[in-house]
């Protein structure tokens, strides 16, 4: 009886579920147990250090020295992003640091997107950082600002704002596609220090080469916990090392038996 | 309550889309489609809504304070003009709103775009210097490639074509996959974050 | 007038550089890619009646690198007398898209509706994408000019991915990925690129993966196919341009260096 249910209950299960996609949800619920492993077991059990990276350590500097020099700092999201992709969420993250540190410095802060939901949920962001740093009288929307959705458009647009307001610091955190060297070399010839991060492998190159400090990669993930201290984000930090020895560790036992045996498919999914 | 709602809302969304990724059954195709066809669809035209209000009020304020008036007056008719041709005489091959798109946004996007040209070259130019062994290495890969990609024939085409590509294939894709990797563990852990509550700043800066 | 800056100096210099070997008689011989071969050899394969769904996921800046691409592309396509589905998933994409598609059209006197339809753009490409592997006329259910897409003769059984040879994304960002991401790998629908240059090594591991079939690049690109289907197109004309533009970015480099080192020795001294 019990064994006639099992294979009823299998039968029906086979008929519903995809299972060539059954490697997908088991890597992906491995990712969901360490995440949550690190997030609610580890961060309140040990403190979690990361090492030192040279960009955000600038960060206090550039926000500094635009202070000093009276003149603003230019924040932008990039292009390429909406703000369901999480390097929009990471440089929300960011963003919300700088905005509570200029806040108390009474730096203005720009922000031009070309993505009217990143411009309201900026907006949002930068208000609750006035807020919480004491100063909600500081707040101007208007500098949060939507300026066009077309590529090139948002790079003029982004391109005047460089020209006109001469920031003395920029910072270009988000998803950035050919616009990021227009960008970052408009910045450079208005004297900005410049702190840029992508996910985009090809317009890091850009960066590298136009900028003062580049984060590569993941570390834009890393960056709001870096910035901030906050247990939630060093944990997830944590957890994607965690993932990637594992990661590693596949690639590594893979290889060999792709070597050793080069008729098995078991890693070709 | 303000931001549980839409914590609440995004978490059961998550996990619906995640859930349906696995499954065959035609419901579950349908939902899919009723998600990403109506629901996303009407949340992006009135999310659009929002940008072009804010637009208007930026630039409004701007004129009224005088502030590159001409330039905001631009913007602004710019704004009105194309919807006005797109509703009144259709997009089609010879419509007024085809012959402005190609005659004044085409050219105007190029132009900004062609400034890379120029970027590169002064970004090459002040940047690609041999101050330390990794920076020379940078300086050597981009003489490289940049000869690879240009047609001189002969020499370059026998000899430093294959030394770029293998440069390309094997060093330069090696590391792109480890960043690759990098970016996609960030973005998988902040999906998650986002999708079990513990990441808020989405809804306007909530830790 | 502001004095003129070094950076200005090297800008006029690579205007000057490309202008002039624009104006040469000069065209350098091409030597086809094995990559561009591979497209090649993939579309001649293709019986005749294949659907293609070509995706224009540019912006209309990149019209100068995309449109010998496209078209190259297009022609060949034509000529074998394959089904063409034309979208776009960029805004900006839309009327280049249909323009460069009526353009090659008329060359070989191919019809719309029967030959070919543009269904036109679809915001949120991501979702777009998804949807298609669904149901394409439930995402487009008019095609760009407001035709109901039951009422296009060549739509007539053509459901979701399943029913198209390949998707091929003509590119000049990072869309792609959004089409090997979620078309390839939940749909398993081919995907093969006609990509602008600066985007190739972005691409480099989905095609050493498989995950990308085919991919044609930059001007170079283009120049190899026109030469392999035997067309003459502005792809050849562009890389004299390309090449000149190199060898100045080369000296620029160059210059660049000497100008350190003495800089260098002189403050040793």
């Amino acid at each position: 009886m019990l064994l006639s249910n099992f294979v009823l209950l299998n039968t029906s299960i086979s008929s519903w579920f995809d299972w060539s996609q059954l490697p997908v949800l088991i890597g992906t619920l491995i990712c969901v147990l360490i995440v949550l492993y690190t997030t609610f077991y580890q961060a309140g059990r040990r403190k979690f250090k990361m090492r030192e990276i040279a960009g955000l350590r600038a960060v206090e500097d550039a926000i500094g020295r635009a202070t000093e020099m009276a003149r603003p700092i230019l924040f932008t999201p990039g292009w390429g992003g909406d703000i369901q992709r999480p390097t929009t969420i990471a440089s929300m993250n960011i963003l919300s640091h700088i905005a509570e540190t200029t806040a108390r410095y009474d730096c203005p802060l720009i922000y031009p997107t070309h993505d009217p939901v990143i411009m309201s949920v900026a907006q949002e962001v930068v208000a609750e950082s006035y807020a919480r740093a004491g100063h909600p009288d500081r707040f101007q929307s208007d500098n949060i600002r939507y300026v066009s959705s077309s590529q090139f458009g948002y790079a003029a647009a982004v391109d005047g704002l460089i020209c006109r307001y001469e920031p003395s610091s920029i910072f270009l955190l988000g998803t950035f596609e050919a616009e990021s060297l227009i960008l970052a070399e408009t910045g450079n010839s208005v004297g900005a220090i410049q702190i840029a991060g992508t996910d985009s492998t090809i317009q890091l190159s850009f960066f590298i080469v136009a900028c003062d400090y580049t984060l590569i990669g993941e570390e834009l993930f890393a960056a709001s916990g870096y910035l901030s201290g906050d247990e939630s984000i060093l944990a997830s930090v944590r957890s994607q090392d965690i993932i990637k020895v594992l990661i590693a560790f596949l690639l590594i036992a893979a290889t060999l038996w792709a070597t050793f045996d080069p008729d098995s498919s078991w890693w070709r999914f | 309550m303000r931001r549980r709602v839409p914590q609440l809302v995004c978490g059961l969304f998550g996990l619906l889309i995640f859930t349906l990724h696995f499954l065959t059954s035609d419901q579950a195709h349908r939902t899919y489609r009723l998600i990403l066809d109506d629901y996303y669809q009407i949340v992006f035209a009135f999310a659009l809504l929002v940008g072009v209000v804010s637009f208007i009020r930026v630039n409004l304020k701007a004129v009224e304070r005088g502030k590159d008036r001409p330039y905001r007056i631009v913007s602004l008719l710019g704004l009105l003009l194309m919807p006005v041709l797109a509703m009144g005489w259709g997009i089609g091959g010879d419509s007024p709103f085809l012959w402005v798109f190609d005659n004044v946004q085409v050219p105007m996007q190029a132009t900004v775009f062609a400034l890379l040209a120029f970027y590169v070259a002064s970004a090459s130019f002040r940047g690609f210097r041999a101050r330390s062994l990794p920076a020379t290495v940078l300086l050597l890969s981009a003489l490289l490639t940049l000869l690879s990609r240009s047609d001189l024939g002969g020499f370059m085409a026998e000899y430093i074509t294959p030394v770029a590509d293998w440069v390309r294939y094997n060093p330069s894709m090696s590391a792109r996959r480890a960043i690759l990797i990098g970016i996609g563990l960030g973005s998988l852990t902040t999906s998650l974050r986002v999708i079990l509550g513990i990441e808020r700043t989405w809804l306007g800066g909530g830790k | 007038m502001k004095q003129l800056q070094q950076r200005h100096y090297v800008f006029i210099g690579l205007a000057l550089v490309v202008i002039v070997t624009m104006l040469l008689p000069y065209r350098p011989e091409i030597v086809p890619s094995a990559e561009t071969r591979r497209m090649h050899e993939y579309i001649d394969s293709l019986p005749e009646g294949s659907v293609l769904l070509i995706s224009f996921d540019h912006e209309a800046s990149s019209l100068p690198e995309i449109k010998p691409l496209a078209l190259a592309l297009l022609r060949h396509a034509f000529s074998k007398r394959l089904k063409l589905i034309g979208i776009a998933l960029l805004p900006e994409g839309t009327g280049v898209g249909y323009g460069l598609m009526r353009e090659a059209a008329r060359e070989y006197d191919m019809s719309y509706g029967e030959d070919f339809v543009y269904l036109g753009f679809r915001p949120q490409y991501v979702a777009a994408i998804l949807s298609m592997g669904e149901s394409i006329p439930e995402t487009f259910p008019e095609d760009y000019l407001g035709q109901a897409y039951d009422q296009l003769p060549m739509l007539n059984g053509i459901e979701n991915y399943d029913d198209l040879a390949c998707v091929i994304s003509v590119a000049d960002g990072s869309l792609t990925t959004h089409w090997v991401e979620y078309g390839h790998a939940r749909y398993r629908v081919k995907v093969s690129a006609f990509v602008a240059a600066s985007m190739v090594t972005t691409y480099d591991p989905y095609l050493a993966s498989g995950q990308i079939y085919a991919m044609v690049s930059g001007l170079r690109g283009a120049a190899e196919y026109e030469k392999l289907i035997g067309i003459g197109g502005s792809g050849a004309r562009g890389m004299l341009a390309q090449t000149s533009m190199h060898l100045y970015v080369i000296l620029m480099i160059i210059i660049g260096n000497l100008i350190y080192f003495r800089q260098k020795q002189r403050g040793r001294g």
